[in-house]
């Protein structure tokens, strides 16, 4: 009886991330609908705060530079570009899309980055189906806050130990991808589990997500890297100025 | 990348409605279906949105595209529910030695949730049909949604196209020279890419802050001037949104 019942806690994942894993799948993305009412408001009251202290670097920031409210916009529109792009993910056999928040997070910081992936989140979900208005809350706490945070600190981290920027970039794309997809485990089971306890769900939504999201955050933190290191070989003054690094590194 | 509001005929008379008001009109009924605790309000919205696609005359395809998506969340959904949740089992299955239980209150759960799903995303999706972008985000600056957010999301809108077209332009010359060949130089060709697009983006940050500037930009955009509403468009929205309460309280 125990065996009959670890063969199915393993098989039943099984079959749904078949499921969660065929097709163009966002799976980052909430879809419309899905949370009930209090936990679509309960995730909006949890994203508002973090999007309006955005809003408050964001003035800060184009008070003494004309240019940055452009910057931040087209940094929004590559976001939501990089979100929409197919990347192939080889276990699942389909192709996948990456966040892009962690490198929106690394370049200019998470507080700026939250509102960037609100902005791309917001024409996603009104043009491509992708999220929704009702989850926009839940989708903004775990692609712009967890996702900009995971990747800032850790690239923030990697660096402040003298570890290579690639391996940096690296590290953050993959932690900002896979802290996002915890997140949206958490959203998900809270959201759907109706009268059943909330630890079990969270843990077959996680195993499902896994035959995806495990080798795109690979991806998604080679793509960081590779786009870490082209701006750092081609134009280290871009980094300079969104003080990712310093002058000094660049002489060096 | 389909925007798919692009796609559909633009003059109909949903279109000609001020968009606060259709705005209204979506967020209240978004909350009654996300509200609402059984079958008959979702199913009876996503039919009413149906109606007034046709009615629009949304291209078959753009329909599809735009739903097949939430379809199939709203079936993995049940299916989540059907063997996860519940208590009173329906049906077993022996798959590799291993019983399989779906469960019939669990699968009642799921199907709340799938319509659900699909009634939101049909009020959304009318919305995104009928609303022409830059008019959505005038709708927005009405409901007091920050400035600097709209002026983001007006940068970002505007240069999509622009960078989707050079994203095109260089994906199709990695592709030429088997950038994707294999997914080690796949991942490089995509990293490229993408770094490639962030260095554009900045390129033509500055160049349009020195455009707008020498067109009187000093920090902030002008926002379009809403017309007063029409009595005819608040007086029906008030009776629609009464009406479809009615069925909501039912």
């Amino acid at each position: 009886m125990k065996n009959d019942n670890s063969k199915k806690l393993l098989l039943l994942p099984m079959l749904l991330g078949i499921f969660l894993s065929a097709g163009n799948a966002h799976a980052m993305h909430i879809s419309e609908g899905i949370l009930p009412f209090n936990w679509a408001a309960v995730w909006f009251v949890v994203a508002v705060p973090f999007v309006g202290y955005g809003l408050y670097r964001l003035k800060k920031m184009s008070e003494t530079d004309l240019s940055f409210k452009p910057l931040v916009g087209l940094m929004a529109a590559v976001v939501f570009i990089i979100s929409c792009m197919p990347i192939p993910v080889p276990t699942a056999g389909t192709c996948s899309h990456p966040c892009g928040t962690g490198i929106s997070g690394i370049l200019l910081g998470p507080a700026i980055s939250i509102l960037v992936s609100a902005v791309a989140l917001l024409i996603q979900a009104l043009f491509l189906a992708h999220g929704g208005l009702s989850t926009w809350g839940a989708d903004i706490v775990s692609m712009g806050i967890v996702g900009s945070f995971a990747g800032y600190f850790t690239f923030k981290a990697l660096r402040s130990m003298n570890v290579n920027m690639a391996v940096s970039g690296f590290m953050a794309g993959l932690f900002a991808d896979w802290a996002t997809y915890i997140t949206t485990s958490v959203e998900l089971a809270s959201g759907i589990r109706g009268d059943s306890p909330f630890m079990p769900l969270f843990w077959k939504i996680l195993i499902a997500f896994i035959p995806t999201q495990l080798p795109l955050g690979i991806l998604e933190g080679a793509m960081t890297a590779g786009m870490v290191v082209l701006l750092y070989k081609k134009r280290p003054d871009l980094l300079i100025k969104m003080r990712v690094i310093k002058t000094e590194e660049v002489a060096l | 990348m389909q925007i798919l509001s692009e796609y559909f005929k633009k003059d109909h008379f949903l279109s000609r409605i001020d968009a606060r008001v259709k705005l209204l009109i979506a967020l209240a009924l978004l909350v009654m279906v996300l509200s609402y605790h059984g079958f008959v309000f979702p199913v009876a919205t996503a039919i009413i949105c149906l109606f007034l696609c046709m009615a629009i005359k949304v291209p078959l395809r753009v329909f599809i595209l735009r739903f097949s998506e939430p379809l199939f969340i709203a079936a993995i959904v049940v299916l989540l529910k059907l063997f996860f949740s519940g208590q009173d089992a329906l049906f077993s299955l022996n798959i590799f030695g291993a019983e399989i239980v779906g469960h019939r209150d669990g699968f009642r759960e799921g199907l709340l949730i799938g319509t659900r799903i699909i009634g939101a995303v049909s009020v959304i999706a009318v919305l995104g049909f009928s609303t022409p972008f830059t008019e959505f985000m005038a709708g927005l600056s009405w409901f007091r949604v920050p400035k600097g957010f709209i002026e983001i999301l007006m940068f970002a809108y505007r240069y999509i196209f622009v960078l989707f077209e050079d994203a095109q332009v260089i994906y199709q010359a990695q592709k030429n020279r088997l950038g994707y060949s294999t997914v080690r130089r796949g991942l490089s060709s995509f990293g490229t890419l993408a770094g490639t697009l962030t260095i554009k983006a900045f390129d033509h940050s500055q160049s349009t802050t020195v455009a707008m500037v020498q067109r009187g930009y000093e920090g902030d955009m002008p926002m379009l001037k809403h017309k007063p509403f029409k009595a005819t468009e608040v007086t029906f929205s008030v009776l629609f949104v009464i009406a479809m309460g009615v069925v909501w309280k039912m």
